[in-house]
């Protein structure tokens, strides 16, 4: 397993057009490409970091679904786009997450410790059913992994210690060092934080060893495992890792939201974490944050629009799943790598159609 | 003992909704490598149908087959769009029926609301060693029998059955030999629309429809269906009885909120234990 992989044969297994960067051929092209990436994550972090401030009222609320939901959707972009691993129960452990934090903040244990167990919770819970589960592939572990978010909901809907159907209340604010986080806006900038966290973790995991590996296994087990990359245990570690994520987002939404109830998970929840990273573009951060973004305005436009006067009751829901499934079938055939990357694709195209053309 | 048969009737009246479904998951799957994720949606549709037709005045067995034959249709279509593109791999078309499935919520809710629906099936019960039992629960065990035999029938004797069969096993060679490859997969995803119908129409009176009813008939039909690795009729059919007995004795003699946990765990254990047999190299090769 020690045994040195030597570059240029790591290569031969993980070009996948969908996750494979740009290679730079000299520093003068790299500094150039390199700097509209720098400038774009520079403009949106200044942009993410006013929105608290320049939203109204209703409006931050928003922002904050669409923050948790951002975290969670990058772990699954994740999974699905390096792992090549699919999960239709990604929402049991943002169930998980959020449940440790109103657990042991309705127990008296310090909120910030809860909120610290909330990922843990989840990240090992999903090590532990990954052991048999990710035994599975393909549609086999998507329906695993449904069917264990239902039992799921099923256990937490029957237990008097987790509250029943009506679930916890009364979760208190979280405290931080004698800093209570109370207002909409406070938790703006927490999910903010805790993104931007997980971002970075992402970003660190595709780059490293263990990236390569997972690009690599994704394409095909028996070759990755060949070239010596533990497969077993990268794809139990990227599981575990995106629970987590999940967990955290789930922590932050329990201190937020103050009461968890199984209702507010339901596997509807699951399907639309994957619509998003779908939409996005698997296998990408910005795909994820895009998507999660999309979706999530997306939605809240329907929804202002269906409960406007004279509209019939149910035209929330009837405009919301039409959407959801007219845009997930459109990308899948006509956009299959999702907008981020197919995007970049045509941006690229087109600078090397005009710089062809210049030289 | 009059309660024993009586769960193991009513187990088995809702098994064979399982094994019916579980069939149609088989039938598309074997021609396409689809995992048709919108199967549980045609039990739904032919359910709802159904009871809409019946209260419009149609008779009896008239609204029943109208409704499965609206469940055929539904099933061509969703072929057409799951698999109508060249170049769709079954994992993308895994994906496009979880995008119909939401397609076809919006449809449910314009047409039927948000409630659920049921209709009344065969009134009447008879009473056998001291068991008080639905004629309904005959109904269904009868009507599902039947419907399995025509369907062996179907791939071993008839022209069609045969050459689904052989998409099924070699795609190429039945291009080979002039079986066109897509209109065969059509045809499956018909046929498994039908067979969804089937249930949808059998086991709506025993238990009441709604448009999100789906999510549980497909984890249980593709319960039944993985015990034949989605491939193979027989063992879809022990599955899906076992499991709607299984169900069935939970919530009798245990509790009545566990009875799908106890399925969706018997799921996970079967899944589990046929992945140790089957490796990647398996299925990669495959």
């Amino acid at each position: 397993m020690n045994h040195p992989v030597r570059e240029g044969e790591m290569k031969q297994v993980t070009l996948r057009p969908a996750t494979a960067t740009t290679p730079a051929p000299g520093p003068g092209l790299a500094a150039r490409l390199r700097r509209p990436r720098v400038l774009a994550v520079l403009v949106v972090s200044v942009v993410a970091l006013l929105l608290p401030q320049l939203l109204a009222g209703s409006d931050v609320a928003v922002y904050v679904t669409l923050l948790l939901s951002a975290i969670v959707v990058t772990g699954l972009s994740m999974l699905m786009g390096y792992a090549g691993q699919v999960s239709l129960g990604h929402a049991a452990f943002y169930l998980i997450g959020a449940y440790t934090a109103a657990l042991s903040a309705t127990h008296d244990i310090p909120t910030w410790l809860g909120l610290a167990a909330a990922p843990l919770t989840a990240a090992v819970i999903a090590a532990l059913i990954g052991i048999p589960l990710l035994k599975l592939r393909g549609h086999q572990l998507a329906f695993a992994t449904l069917a264990m978010q239902l039992i799921l909901l099923n256990i937490v809907g029957q237990n008097e210690w987790a509250g029943g159907d009506i679930g916890l209340q009364g979760v208190p604010r979280l405290t931080v060092a004698g800093y209570e986080f109370a207002s909409t806006s406070s938790y703006a900038y927490l999910a903010l934080g805790a993104l931007a966290l997980v971002v970075l973790v992402a970003r660190n995991v595709i780059a490293s060893r263990p990236g390569r590996g997972l690009r690599a296994l994704a394409t095909s087990e028996v070759a990755a495992e060949s070239a010596g990359v533990p497969v077993v245990a990268y794809k139990l570690a990227v599981f575990s890792l995106s629970a987590g994520f999940a967990g955290l987002a789930g922590g932050i939404y329990a201190f937020y939201t103050g009461y968890v109830a199984p209702g507010s998970f339901p596997v509807l929840l699951s399907f639309e974490f994957v619509v998003m990273a779908v939409i996005g573009g698997l296998g990408t951060i910005w795909g994820a944050l895009v998507g999660a973004a999309a979706i999530t305005l997306l939605l809240q436009q329907l929804n202002e629009l269906g409960t406007a006067e004279g509209m019939p009751g149910y035209a929330p829901a009837v405009m919301s799943y039409a959407v959801y499934g007219v845009l997930l079938i459109l990308v899948v055939l006509y956009l299959p790598r999702g907008l981020v990357p197919s995007a970049q694709g045509w941006w690229e195209r087109r600078r090397a159609a005009k710089d062809g053309g210049g030289g | 003992m009059s309660d024993f048969l009586q769960y193991l009737i009513s187990g088995l009246a809702v098994g064979c909704g399982f094994a019916l479904l579980g069939s149609g998951l088989v039938t598309i799957h074997r021609v396409t490598r689809v995992v048709n994720f919108a199967q549980g949606m045609f039990a739904v549709v032919a359910g709802l149908t159904a009871g809409s037709l019946l209260s419009a005045g149609l008779p009896h067995g008239v609204a029943e087959v109208a409704a499965v034959l609206v469940a055929g249709a539904t099933g061509l279509l969703v072929g057409i769009v799951a698999i109508g593109r060249r170049g769709t791999g079954p994992q993308s078309a895994l994906i496009v029926t979880l995008g119909i499935g939401f397609l076809a919520y919006a449809g449910e809710i314009l047409i039927w609301g948000e409630d659920p629906h049921s209709f009344a099936g065969l009134g009447g019960a008879v009473e056998i060693g001291g068991a008080h039992l639905q004629k309904q629960y005959f109904l269904v065990i009868g009507a599902a029998a039947l419907g399995f035999t025509a369907l062996g029938l179907f791939f071993t004797r008839s022209y069609l059955g045969k050459a689904l069969g052989a998409c099924a096993s070699n795609p190429y060679a039945a291009r080979a030999v002039g079986i066109d490859v897509t209109r065969m997969g059509l045809v499956a995803f018909t046929l498994g629309g039908m067979l969804g119908g089937v249930a949808g129409v059998l086991v709506t009176p025993l238990q009441s429809v709604s448009y999100h009813s789906d999510v549980l008939l497909i984890t249980n039909g593709f319960a039944a269906a993985i015990l034949g690795g989605l491939v193979r009729l027989g063992p879809a059919l022990v599955g899906g009885l076992a499991l709607g007995v299984a169900e069935s004795m939970v919530a009798g003699y245990y509790e009545a909120s566990y009875q799908s946990v106890v399925a969706l765990a018997l799921m996970l254990a079967v899944m589990v234990w046929r992945a140790r047999r089957h490796t990647a190299l398996y299925e990669e090769a495959t």
